[in-house]
């Protein structure tokens, strides 16, 4: 299943209900689903975040293969962003030193089984899979 | 669908899915707090790094006074999600 969706957070009500249209037709259970649509919301609001400033469509896909699902989100105009090269987040640190920064993609590493990035001609292409 | 509802001076309850896109309706409710408060999640069934960092900064914030969030009734899902976050102590979570 795949679709595009508008560079914005006003795409976000459409994008949950393109996964939970992916979570009923792949038969996911609740904790996948939560994981999914935290997974992807983390990602596509970064893609925002992070963009050109154009107004390219975010591209997200999901497919079952056997026992993994597979996500994917490309964003075809895009300045480099590699998530594998960010700083650990130190989830020990005490309160007055937490920043929230990172904080997004360090939850996608923990919840997802691999999180794979490539950056080329513009183009991120971000590959993601869960064992279910 | 997201709500946010201060029932009294000392409770705020949050329902629905909170993401991205309510921070700023979740913000003004939590801006406006100035002491101790228990935040109910009972309805609560989804939350990301966003509504996480509205909490943060709340924290933070009540803490230069001496107080603080209290955070009740997750789902499993999103106190799974506080756990990997190491918010777990940073709030209180009963």
């Amino acid at each position: 299943m795949e679709q595009s969706f508008g560079r914005n957070l006003d795409s976000l009500a459409e994008l949950f209900a393109f996964l939970k249209g992916a979570a009923q037709n792949y038969e996911l259970d609740e904790r996948t689903t939560f994981t999914v649509n935290m997974a992807v919301e983390e990602l596509f609001t970064n893609m925002i975040k992070y963009g050109s400033g154009g107004d390219a469509a975010i591209e997200v896909g999901l497919d079952r293969e056997g026992d993994q699902l597979v996500v994917r989100l490309v964003d075809t105009d895009s300045e480099p962003f590699d998530l594998n090269a960010l700083e650990t987040v130190d989830t020990s640190a005490p309160l007055s030193e937490r920043r929230p920064g990172g904080l997004g993609i360090h939850l996608v590493k923990c919840l997802m089984d691999e999180v794979n990035y490539e950056y080329k001609n513009r183009i991120t292409r971000i590959r993601l899979v869960k064992n279910l | 669908m997201f709500e946010i509802q201060r029932v009294s001076n000392s409770e705020i309850k949050l329902v629905g899915h909170f993401d991205a896109s309510q921070v700023a309706t979740a913000s003004e409710v939590f801006d406006a707090l100035n002491e101790s408060a228990t935040v109910r999640f009972d309805k609560l069934d989804y939350i990301s790094s966003a509504g996480l960092s509205v909490l943060l900064y709340t924290q933070q914030r009540l803490s230069k006074d001496g107080s603080a969030l209290t955070l009740a009734g997750m789902n499993p899902h999103v106190k799974l999600v506080f756990e990997y976050a190491g918010f777990d102590q940073i709030f209180e979570i009963v």
